[in-house]
């Protein structure tokens, strides 16, 4: 590859100085005349009841109330806020059993916090006030918080077609035997010398964007629904409101503000619905929803929690002949995500290793907690706890190096990957485990660690992981780029890919002046208005860059093609026999013949005819250049951690010491972008491994919806940390790039507890692994 | 559930401290007073409903933090968290207000929370309240018709209640000159860094020729107010601090306290981990918490 201008280049990211100086302008921070405001009114007493009665009298009495509306006066449709039904066929969509199971307000309430009525008021204070005065009684029903309550035959039922309130296991259809599976992993067990197994915990972590659910609608003079939202997915959600409110795309436009962190919160739809229904009802002015810190945990997705067992079978050799796993997981209220976590789960334990035979099974099940969606690693980060705790779980007991043994028995090219039947097409996993094996210094502090006897002690401890750009092929890929050449030789791209602060909007825009040989300061990127945007899935699965950046070098190629065209005919040469150079196309070996993109682009805008020959003076039409572009594959991230911890033994207290993460990245288009995916993934990932968990008590109601109980990792708990990119450029990829948006959350997860596994002896099945946990497992230990 | 608009109040901006007695004697029961207004604003987007919020942003001469060897500490009513850490007496004098000062909260909040609204919130977790329990105070209530002096042993009568009564105005608390051989420290465990404590623990030793000549041994987050635990120090009071005597005492820790189950831990984990606490505040003290 010739040498690379642009790309690889820390380039100042084209959000930066809008985040810095607060100038962004996020949906909370927009004004429009006329502006009214909406307040859901939520249950919080309860976690389960009917709606008995519910009377709205008194505050459509209240001073400055517009309208104050119940279940009956929004649309009836029901919905899945969720977008994965469209990005499947339809008959897949039959296949999967994905319903539409939720409405705007409800007079059955499934989850604390779920809604029953709103008012639209002037002020958000007049709104406020008028929701405390609408009068709701319930019936309390009996509240099903975990797989096994909801199982229960005498449950009662979330949804006629779900009976046992399973509302998803892997089809038979699909999956023979309702599991992803390979070989035959009964039989293969018994090859096993070695056999181990346990049933884990992984929690309810909740995402923690820092911008809480914001939005406005706006049912328009010209009976268009506008709606500002920080989505992720501009163009799904326009699709799916407009499904909703029985709409042509052209009546609904998506203004997809500034994103203040998504992380898979902003996955589909939140409150759109909701405001949109509002402003329906009040045609011409514009309506805004603001939600409170802990009104957005609990109406946003968390990740999956539930009980995952897990059992795996090895040979004295090391050989790993079977795995067999189960993942139970907790729902949640409605349908939501249900079919996709439930599979990727297994996927990435099936990406990972060789094991002869492995047989997967994911079931979601409807819970009276709140919804389950999309978070950052989607699955994967349950699996690293899981599967890596077994993995040195199994290495102890074969006496191997856990490092050593991961290098072996890791998959890599050629091998399925993690949907089987892809083959991964780049692993460079053994090069990631060598650096960062060497940075932490592996060797000598296992060695050091053993046989400790003081109240502090150390432990060192590693976990892999696969992910992927994009979730072809089991989900649909696509992206489509507009690239239009400005007279000025400027280059302006429009696409509805959403930055949400990974900073995909500054790597596209490497991509595209690379593609182009234009400078980054050349390129501007149009997005946020569906109106004039192609299709896009939107922000997810790591692929912003892998399949949004094929679509813009595609678009930018067809520009180059028609630079090269053009200068062709107006050079009379063959195209073959031209390059450019400081945007001058020249003729190969002849050093005066030339012509400028600068004029090429400005001929084809202002195409003149000259007085003199009455011809026009160059090529006529702006160039403009078009993809709409299906990735040919999923460029599988690989990434390695290694954590080192030390463990107070008398409180059960963790501190983590370091962390080294070393990622097959690709190729990083922006270094300091992929360090901070890194650095990010690592303090969620640390979080759900120690500290975070949202819970509730035994009636269902949420006992830590705000930053006060529920914590994050801050700054001043974050380890030391090297960040080490492994450049393996895959093929399909935008000069190589792979996603790293996800891929830095999930090993250290797994780590962590190994660290701990390593510092203790024991490993502590339930996440996250608290001082209270750990105590208590070394209490029962020494009885 | 928390709201994004504040309930309705009258927000009274006194110029001095009369104007605020006034105010308050007015007011009474209907009116809560703002200094940082770290726990006070928050609450009043959470139930907390009052009409009358005096505000002292206005008032002058509460914001003093002095120190004379002879007199001690004297901590203004306005007196912030930020002050305490920035304070090199208390520092030198006081380790264990100023290790708890350093760890409180998050450094935003530090700057704006006061040392006496951290009293006057009769929490059981109060991290500087706890340093204060152990180094012994008195604090000043003012009201129209005079000035009264109670000593933190008997502020804090229940969760949130105090000796205060509601026409009363803290002035300001003084914190006993330092001691020969007086040796104090905090510490504390939390669920991350910047965090309330799950558990906490003070102490305030008086040495002499290494022995104990008195204690006083304070503990946090293990009852419905922070409470002493008398019998831990009845064992350390004249006695030589061993290993042996340490293991006694954190023996002894469980029986003083009554610590129940929460979001941030659980009376069990509380009930194991509050003897190793002790002992190690304890030896802290011995080892870093020189008051000179």
């Amino acid at each position: 590859m010739t040498e690379l201008k642009v790309v690889g280049k820390r380039v100042e990211r084209v959000d930066v100085r809008a985040k810095v100086t607060g100038g962004a302008l996020y949906a909370a921070d927009v004004q429009l005349a006329g502006m009214l405001y909406g307040k859901i009114v939520r249950c919080y007493d309860y976690a389960h009841a009917r709606v008995t009665s519910l009377d709205l009298s008194e505050a459509a009495k209240c001073k400055g109330v517009i309208k104050v509306l119940g279940p009956k006066d929004v649309t009836q449709k029901e919905y899945n806020a969720s977008v994965l039904d469209m990005m499947v066929s339809a008959d897949m969509r039959g296949v999967l059993g994905d319903i539409d199971d939720q409405s705007i307000f409800t007079d059955h309430v499934k989850h604390y916090g779920d809604a029953i009525a709103a008012v639209i008021a002037i002020s958000e204070e007049a709104a406020e006030r008028a929701a405390e005065k609408i009068k709701v009684t319930y019936e309390e029903l009996p509240v099903y918080m975990t797989a096994e309550a909801a199982k229960q035959a005498d449950a009662l039922q979330f949804r006629p077609e779900k009976p046992g309130n399973l509302a998803f296991q892997l089809p038979e259809m699909a999956f023979p035997d309702n599991a992803y599976a390979w070989g035959e992993v009964d039989k293969s067990f018994d090859e096993a010398d070695i056999i181990v197994e346990d049933t884990f915990y992984v929690p309810k972590q909740k995402q923690c964007q820092m911008e809480p659910g914001s939005y406005i609608a706006l049912y328009d003079d010209q009976e268009r629904l506008n709606c500002w939202t920080s989505t992720q997915m501009p163009k799904l959600v326009q699709k799916k409101l407009a499904n909703l409110f029985e709409l042509p795309m052209t009546r609904v436009r998506i203004n997809a503000t500034v994103i203040g962190g998504g992380f898979g919160a902003r996955l589909g739809m939140v409150l759109e619905p909701e405001t949109c229904a509002l402003a329906m009802a009040v045609p011409g002015r514009p309506v805004k929803v603001l939600s409170t810190r802990e009104e957005d945990w609990v109406t946003s997705p968390s990740r999956h929690p539930g009980k995952y067992w897990m059992k795996m079978g090895f040979k004295k050799d090391g050989t790993p002949v079977a795995c067999d796993a189960k993942f139970e997981n907790y729902k949640g209220a409605y349908y939501v995500d249900a079919s996709g976590t439930a599979f990727t789960t297994g996927a990435w334990l099936g990406g990972m290793y060789k094991f002869d035979s492995l047989r997967y099974r994911g079931e979601s099940y409807y819970t009276n907690q709140s919804i389950c969606g999309a978070f950052r690693g989607y699955g994967n980060p349950q699996t690293n706890f899981v599967m890596e705790q077994m993995i040195d779980r199994g290495c102890a007991e074969l006496g191997v190096d856990p490092i050593e043994w991961r290098k072996k028995w890791h998959k890599g090219v050629g091998d399925d990957g993690w949907c089987i039947g892809v083959p991964y097409n780049s692993c460079a996993l053994d090069e990631c485990l060598d650096r960062a094996a060497e940075a932490a210094n592996w060797t000598e502090k296992r060695e050091k660690y053993k046989n400790q006897t003081g109240t502090k002690r150390r432990g060192i401890g590693v976990a892999v992981m696969n992910h992927t750009s994009g979730a072809m092929p089991m989900l649909l890929e696509h992206t489509v780029c507009d690239a239009l050449l400005h007279q000025d030789a400027t280059v302006t791209l429009n696409l509805a890919c959403s930055d949400m602060g990974q900073g995909s909007h500054t790597t596209l825009r490497q991509v595209a002046a690379e593609t182009l040989d234009f400078a980054y300061e050349d390129i501007h990127i149009a997005t946020g208005n569906t109106d004039a945007a192609g299709f896009d899935i939107g922000a997810h699965a790591s692929r912003t860059l892998y399949v949004g950046g094929g679509a813009v070098k595609q678009a930018c190629e067809d520009v180059r093609r028609q630079l090269f065209e053009r200068a062709a005919l107006e050079l009379e040469e063959d195209v073959d026999n031209l390059y450019m150079e400081d945007k001058i196309i020249h003729v190969k070996g002849s050093s005066n013949k030339s012509i400028s993109v600068q004029t090429i682009a400005d001929q084809g805008v202002n195409n003149f005819m000259n007085p003199e020959t009455g011809e026009l003076i160059g090529q006529p039409g702006q160039i403009q250049g078009y993809a709409s572009f299906f990735p040919p594959h999923n460029a599988p991230p690989f990434g390695t951690t290694i954590a080192e911890v030390e463990v107070d033994m008398e409180t059960g207290e963790v501190k983590v010491l370091e962390l080294v993460n070393a990622h097959d990245v690709g190729r990083a288009i922006h270094p300091g972008v992929v360090e901070g995916q890194l650095d990010g993934g690592a303090q969620q990932g640390l979080g759900m491994a120690l500290t975070e968990e949202t819970y509730y008590d035994d009636k269902g109601i949420c006992q830590n919806n705000s930053f006060t109980d529920y914590k994050m990792f801050g700054p001043s708990d974050m380890p030391k940390m090297t960040n080490i990119l492994v450049e393996n450029p895959d093929p399909t990829g935008p000069f190589g790039a792979k996603g790293v948006g996800e891929a830095g959350l999930v090993p250290p997860v797994g780590a962590t507890a190994n660290a701990i596994f390593n510092a203790i002896g024991i490993q502590i099945l339930e996440a996250p692994i608290t001082p209270e946990k750990i105590l208590k497992a070394l209490e029962d230990a020494n009885d | 559930m928390t709201s994004r608009v504040m309930r309705d109040f009258d927000l009274l901006l006194p110029e001095s401290v009369p104007e605020v007695l006034e105010l308050l004697a007015d007011h009474k029961d209907n009116c809560a007073i703002l200094s940082g207004g770290t726990d006070l604003l928050v609450a009043l987007k959470f139930d907390y409903a009052v009409d009358n919020v005096v505000s002292l942003a206005l008032v002058p001469g509460l914001d003093d933090l002095s120190f004379d060897p002879d007199q001690g500490l004297s901590i203004g009513a306005k007196v912030t968290i930020a002050d305490i850490v920035k304070s090199q007496d208390v520092k030198t004098y006081y380790p264990a207000l100023w290790q708890a000062a350093k760890v409180f909260a998050t450094p935003q909040l530090r700057n704006t929370a006061t040392v006496l609204g951290n009293i006057m919130r009769a929490s059981p977790a109060g991290d500087c309240s706890l340093a204060l329990y152990a180094l012994g105070g008195d604090l000043q209530l003012k009201n129209a018709s005079g000035v009264r002096d109670v000593s933190l042993d008997d502020f804090w009568l229940s969760y949130g209640v105090t000796a205060r009564q509601s026409d009363e105005l803290a002035i300001s608390l003084r914190v006993p000159p330092p001691t020969a051989g007086q040796k104090s420290a905090f510490q504390r465990m939390t669920r991350t860094t910047e965090d309330l404590s799950k558990i906490n623990a003070a102490v305030s030793l008086t040495m002499a020729d290494g022995v104990c000549q008195s204690a006083r041994v304070a503990m946090g987050c293990v009852g419905p107010t922070l409470i002493r635990l008398p019998k831990v120090e009845a064992m350390l009071g004249g006695a030589e601090i061993t290993e042996d005597l340490l293991g006694e005492v954190s023996d002894m820790v469980a029986a003083e306290i009554t610590p129940i189950d929460d979001i941030r831990s659980s009376a069990d984990y509380r009930r194991k981990v509050a003897g190793i606490l002790v002992r190690r505040v304890i030896n802290l003290a011995l080892t870093e918490g020189n008051n000179q």
